[in-house]
């Protein structure tokens, strides 16, 4: 089991969920996107002392 | 031949050439006649939408004001409300009495304008994933192909309206939910800024993120619909308490003095976009052009940050809703909306709150683009409708194709519009974004684009076309 699927895996089990077998493989490349989405939002410096609203609105 | 629009429409009903009672029996006919084979509804209302077409009739021929929609015939996304029945929200899991199927806001303004529901249209489950062929809901097909995908997730308003099932409708967009069907089915789509069009009502994805709004033939029937959709309801602490104006008294035809920025977002694109993309693009901008736009290049800032914060979004508040239900009732969901929402707890709560903080830096840069100009066009989508075989092997990767969710990240209008066929003889669309709030100016280029081009009233069924030998 790579790095990965075993960061799944505690993942899923502590948020309760229980996927099929057949769900696996989907997930693991779904968690890898999120876990690019992660960094990509975490790479932006430029955020770091924002505050943003608790209601989003478009013009903020 | 070409398709009717909701203003031709209504140009008929008001001069008599025409009955909504005949536009009504038009819509059942390629019900009828289609929907098995293209999946558009999930409920149709028939009777009641009789009812109302000779309602509306009775009102014309005695000459009584008439309401904006008056005898339109529009289909309803099946995660919006109505009185005519439960929501499913295309789902095994999703409880039929959320809602207390009472009429959302924006339901109870298309009645009250004069519109004739005719349904509740396919999505996909929750308005998240794709196509689950073993679930017992129709699989949406595309008029142009029915091998072929409507995309999603607003898939049966989208191909309602370009089979002419009916003549408009509503979708919703978190990610790209309304655009993407119009592109991938050669119709016009607008999600208005965020909070413009109030949202109670709609099952929700992600609160911050999700808009209902209009899909039709052409960006003035777009308008047209706004006029009727937009403005704020206490029901929707999102909506926004913003004067609303007369959409379509601003469809001037004239781009005059319009400064539009165009990113093509060529390194965004995939390997197997479609060859013609940007030779549709050049023409496109050309029209813009010829109608007094002046076109220059622009980089839209954060591209992949922004995009990346719509995912963050969505799926940790989609996540927040399910998780009950996901933990319970794990297969009784579709596997793409499983798949997907499933990882989401990779996200943890600084993600969540990183992506909001990256979402004002975005707005914020936008913002400085747009004082630079008045409106950003780019591609909706870098491809054609995908093709159903293949599409769950596939996964939910192919959507990097899609250019739409950026600006549910910072909450813009923005509106697809057709501007050709692509190498697979099916639509491909332009997307034009404007300032918050400034549907007006976009709905002004889509409506001067559409003044000089006919893409938007190409026939998409197969059946039509080869019947005027297109």
């Amino acid at each position: 089991m790579s790095n990965e699927s075993e960061q799944l895996a505690l993942v899923l089990a502590m948020a309760g969920v229980e996927p099929i077998e057949t769900d696996l493989g989907p997930l693991a490349t779904a968690y890898s996107i999120a876990r690019e989405n992660s960094a990509l939002v975490a790479s932006v410096t430029a955020a770091r002392y924002e505050e943003p609203a608790l209601i989003f609105s478009a013009r903020p | 031949m070409t398709a009717r629009t909701i203003s031709a429409a209504l140009a008929a009903l008001r001069s008599g050439e025409v009955t909504a009672t005949e536009l009504l029996d038009e819509a059942i006919a390629v019900a009828d006649t289609h929907d098995e084979q293209l999946g558009i509804y999930l409920a149709r209302f028939d009777e009641p939408a009789r009812k109302a077409a000779a309602a509306a009739d009775e009102v014309y021929a005695a000459g009584d004001p008439a309401g904006p929609l008056l005898g339109i015939t529009l289909g309803i996304k099946d995660i919006i409300t109505s009185v005519e029945g439960p929501t499913t929200a295309q789902s095994l899991v999703h409880d039929p009495s959320w809602g207390d199927q009472l009429d959302a806001p924006v339901v109870s303004r298309l009645r009250t304008a004069g519109g004739v529901i005719t349904g509740k249209t396919t999505t996909m489950e929750f308005a998240t994933g794709l196509p689950d062929p073993s679930k017992p809901f129709p699989i949406p097909r595309n008029p142009w192909n029915p091998d072929h995908w409507t995309g999603g997730s607003s898939s049966g308003t989208g191909n309602g309206v370009a089979a002419g099932a009916f003549l408009g409708g509503l979708g919703t967009d978190t990610g790209g939910s309304i655009r993407g069907p119009a592109a991938f089915c050669g119709i016009s789509g607008l999600k208005a800024t965020f909070g413009r069009v109030p949202k109670s009502g709609c099952v929700p994805l992600g609160y911050s993120l999700d808009n209902i709004g209009p899909m039709a033939r052409s960006a003035r029937d777009c308008a047209i619909m706004l006029n009727v959709l937009a403005g704020h309801d206490a029901s929707d602490p999102c909506a926004a308490d913003e004067p609303v104006p007369d959409y379509e008294a601003a469809l001037t035809g004239d781009l005059t003095g319009l400064r539009i920025g165009v990113d093509p977002l060529a390194e965004h694109r995939r390997a197997d976009q479609d060859p013609l993309l940007g030779e549709l693009l050049d023409a496109a901008l050309a029209v813009l052009a010829e109608r007094g736009a002046t076109v220059v290049p622009v980089q839209l800032p954060y591209y992949r940050e922004l995009t990346a914060a719509t995912g963050v979004t969505s799926r940790s508040e989609a996540f927040a809703y399910h998780a009950p239900d996901l933990k319970s009732r794990w297969s009784d969901y579709f596997a793409a909306t499983r798949q997907g929402m499933g990882a989401a707890p990779a996200y943890s709560g600084a993600d969540y709150v990183q992506a909001q903080r990256v979402r004002r830096v975005g707005q914020r840069e936008v913002a400085s683009l747009f004082e630079t100009v008045d409106l950003i066009v780019t591609p909706t989508a870098s491809v054609a409708a995908f093709a159903i075989d293949g599409l769950a092997a596939a996964g939910m990767e192919r959507f990097r194709a899609m250019h739409t969710s950026y600006w549910n990240a910072v909450g813009n209008p923005a509106l697809s519009i057709p501007i050709g066929l692509g190498a697979q003889q099916l639509p491909l669309s332009l997307q034009v974004i404007g300032r918050p709030f400034d549907e007006e100016t976009v709905l002004r280029a889509g409506d001067a684009y559409q003044q000089a081009t006919d893409w938007h009233l190409a026939q998409a069924l197969t059946t039509d076309r080869a019947a005027v030998g297109v």
